[in-house]
């Protein structure tokens, strides 16, 4: 007798990439459960593809407004590109590019996430109860995003609008390239904060290993001090008694004009 | 009594081949400026290009296609390996990624009723989503570009076609350059930057260092677009084979080359002169790593930089590329390094139009590469829409003309067997005979060793055979 092979996913053709990641054939898997306007289902079994159709089956289709993930096993790209006002809670943690391109939605991610969370969002808020890799909030436009744990290396790189509240420490290169937003760390900062950043205020709550290039302080202001009160109130964090600022030097605008004393700056 | 100090023509005396009078120009200048130069414009140097390339067409051993009467079809279509909505052209020729900033509004808005006219896409390039050309573009390229300049979700769900940019071929290994002459209040605020700064592009993207993570992006904007649109990455042509077997490896549905023949609005004139590979060494590289990885049949491959005309197109489509995107011919097509009325090419910059590589200044007489609110009243939008749709019609009748004198039906049909090289490095990096012979430098040498080693592995057997007896 011949022994029968388990059909492969050619034989069921079924078209995924050499990485496995692509999933063009999917369709969500309809596994929620609904009451009223909320919703539940549990991602375990569950490949990033169809957790993201569910959620938009759920979000776009079924109208429904709050959902709660359970078991997300730390999956990538999960709840990205949602463009409409929703709640939705992850319970669990996140691998790379959680939360992402998002317009709208506030979204609570109980466990920790990889890089880049909430990449290029334009507004609305993400909430992580504990810690987060590199490439936090990346070119972020809007929105507030919470991590209340540590934040790994260049946090907020390109950011471009919005605000970033760490309530721990956050890594090296902080604010890195940042065009404009604002940056509340309450912890320690690592070496190079701010490093060619062209707009926007990093306020750090502890030390700053050392500031990177064309970075500098600045006086906190009365308004500086409301913004700090308002945001850390609204996420009930603890607020370090005292803040500094710091800003661009603005010394690197312009490349082909500097002074001969300025040069070496970009060296 | 002979000066031995007087410069003689014979010797060569005092006409240094290192030091040339070009070359003390450049030191003189760098002397002065303190930075390296700036300019836009292509490469300068010569480097093996598509004009040592001829085609072979039929005679008596190919049977040719009738010119004026028999079908050669052009249509083109991209990104079918994942894409619910693949990208489908009339032609094999599109416009490529250049700025708002780096263009005008009117350069981006005659661009995209140009190619809609001839049935193929536009790109958005680095500056964000201007709503005009969006509107004009029948097929439109959103780009995922290192700065994010202006990226917003809702923009990339209008997009036919999502292209990450990772690199340039004119400038490899480099983000974008826009002058603080160009960065006007409206461009500084679609990019979120200080207006009148000089803008340096990081090189590098924000959310993504490597081809493991640019897997995971690439799901990320799967998921975000729904599978609906293909995904493309630009390189720069460098590591060719490496590189394109690493990106095949990351899941694109698309792979796009730059060559080192591409222009750039504004770079450093150091870097288009010293960076990249020419398109025709690229394209074999690039379809042999794709044949490698077994997944010639799945990824479309674009190619783009210096091209011309309808020759260099067919020599592409010839070489492997399933289209091909042009973006300095396509300036010049709307009347970039043109006399108009108005212009002062000579006083103003120094050199005639045809000369004219002062992209970065934004002070285009032709008011393409500019923002000046004047000048860009020089460029009408429709004139120049119909000037780019008889440019991309006359590129495509060019490709079929020589598709049919080689016997083929549709052009995507060209292959390397239609190309002869007129010099050995061109056969060597194209991969095609030195015409007149059946030579290709590197390809003959190691087909011969291997027949060697061949007949000497026969030869040990026969030996080995012939002492057991």
């Amino acid at each position: 007798m011949v022994a029968m092979n388990p059909p492969t996913d050619q034989d069921r053709g079924v078209r995924r990439d050499i990485r496995g990641l692509a999933e063009p054939d999917a369709e969500a898997p309809k596994v929620a459960r609904v009451e009223g306007g909320t919703a539940t289902f549990d991602a375990a079994d569950l490949s990033p593809r169809q957790v993201n159709l569910e959620l938009r089956r759920l979000i776009y289709d079924e109208g429904v407004r709050e959902v709660t993930v359970e078991n997300p096993g730390a999956k990538h790209s999960l709840a990205v590109g949602l463009l409409a006002r929703c709640r939705i809670t992850i319970d669990g943690s996140l691998g790379y590019f959680g939360a992402t391109l998002g317009d709208g939605p506030e979204i609570h991610i109980t466990g920790r996430v990889g890089w880049s969370v909430a990449e290029n969002m334009m507004s609305g808020v993400v909430v992580i109860d504990k810690n987060a890799g590199s490439l936090t909030g990346a070119a972020m436009r809007g929105g507030d995003l919470v991590v209340r744990g540590h934040v790994g290396a260049r946090t907020g790189i390109d950011q471009k609008g919005g605000t970033i509240v760490v309530g721990g420490n956050a890594g090296s290169m902080t604010g890195f390239m940042m065009q404009r937003g604002r940056q509340i760390i309450c912890g320690d900062v690592g070496p190079g904060m701010g490093d060619s950043m062209y707009d926007g205020a990093i306020y750090v709550g502890g030390s700053v290993a050392t500031l990177g290039v064309d970075c500098i302080e600045a006086e906190l202001t009365p308004d500086d001090e409301e913004l700090l009160d308002r945001k850390l109130g609204i996420y009930r964090m603890d607020r370090p008694d005292t803040f500094r600022k710091f800003v661009c030097g603005k010394q690197l605008y312009n490349y082909d004009n500097l002074e001969p004393s300025e040069r070496k700056l970009v060296l | 009594m002979a000066d031995e100090m007087a410069s003689s023509e014979s010797m060569g005396l005092g006409k240094s081949r290192i030091f040339t009078p070009e070359v003390i120009n450049d030191i003189h200048v760098k002397a002065d400026l303190g930075r390296y130069r700036m300019r836009g414009g292509g490469i300068f140097k010569k480097i093996p290009h598509w004009d040592e390339l001829v085609f072979l067409p039929g005679t008596l051993t190919r049977f040719v296609i009738e010119g004026y009467r028999e079908k050669c079809t052009t249509r083109t279509v991209l990104g079918s390996r994942f894409a619910k909505k693949p990208l489908e052209l009339d032609i094999p020729i599109y416009i490529t990624g250049m700025s708002f900033g780096a263009l005008s509004l009117e350069a981006k808005m005659a661009l995209a009723k140009g190619a809609s006219m001839a049935g193929t896409a536009t790109c958005s390039g680095e500056g964000g989503m201007i709503p005009p050309e969006r509107d004009f573009s029948t097929k439109w390229y959103y780009q995922v570009i290192q700065s994010r300049y202006g990226f917003n979700p809702h923009h990339l769900m209008l997009a036919d076609a999502v292209e990450f940019f990772i690199g340039q071929g004119c400038k490899v290994g480099m983000g974008g350059h826009l002058m603080g002459q160009k960065v006007t209040e409206q461009v500084a605020e679609m990019r979120s930057l200080p207006a009148g700064i000089d803008q340096r592009s990081p090189a590098r993207h924000p959310d993504w260092l490597g081809p493991d993570d640019l897997s995971l992006k690439i799901q990320e904007v799967r998921e975000a677009t729904d599978y609906q649109v293909p995904i493309q990455l630009k390189l720069g042509a460098s590591r060719v084979y490496d590189d394109v077997r690493m990106a095949a490896k990351c899941g694109p549905d698309v792979i796009f080359l730059d060559g080192a023949e591409g222009g750039t609005g504004a770079g450093p004139h150091i870097a288009t002169e010293e960076t990249g590979i020419p398109l025709l060494a690229a394209i074999p590289e690039a379809r042999r790593a794709l044949e490698d990885v077994g997944l010639a049949d799945e990824i479309d491959l674009v190619v783009a930089g210096g091209i011309r005309n309808g020759g260099d197109v067919a020599k592409c489509i010839a070489l492997g590329a399933d289209a091909i995107a042009i973006g300095s011919a396509a300036l010049m097509a709307l009347g970039s390094n043109k006399e108009v009325e108005g212009a002062d090419y000579q006083g103003t910059f120094g050199v005639s139009a045809a000369e004219f590589y002062h992209w970065h200044t934004g002070k285009d007489p032709a008011g393409i590469t500019t923002q000046d609110p004047e000048l860009r009243k020089r460029l009408d939008v429709d004139e120049g829409a119909t000037r780019v749709y008889n440019f991309l019609h006359t590129l495509t009748l060019e490709v079929q003309m020589l598709a049919r004198a080689c016997g083929k039906t549709d052009v995507h049909s060209l292959e390397p067997e239609d190309l002869a090289a007129l010099t050995t490095e061109a056969a060597a990096m194209a991969r095609v005979p030195l015409a007149g012979t059946s030579y290709i430098p590197g390809v003959t040498e190691s087909q011969t060793l291997e027949e060697i080693k061949n007949l000497l592995a026969k030869h040990v057997a026969n030996d080995g055979r012939g002492s057991d007896v």
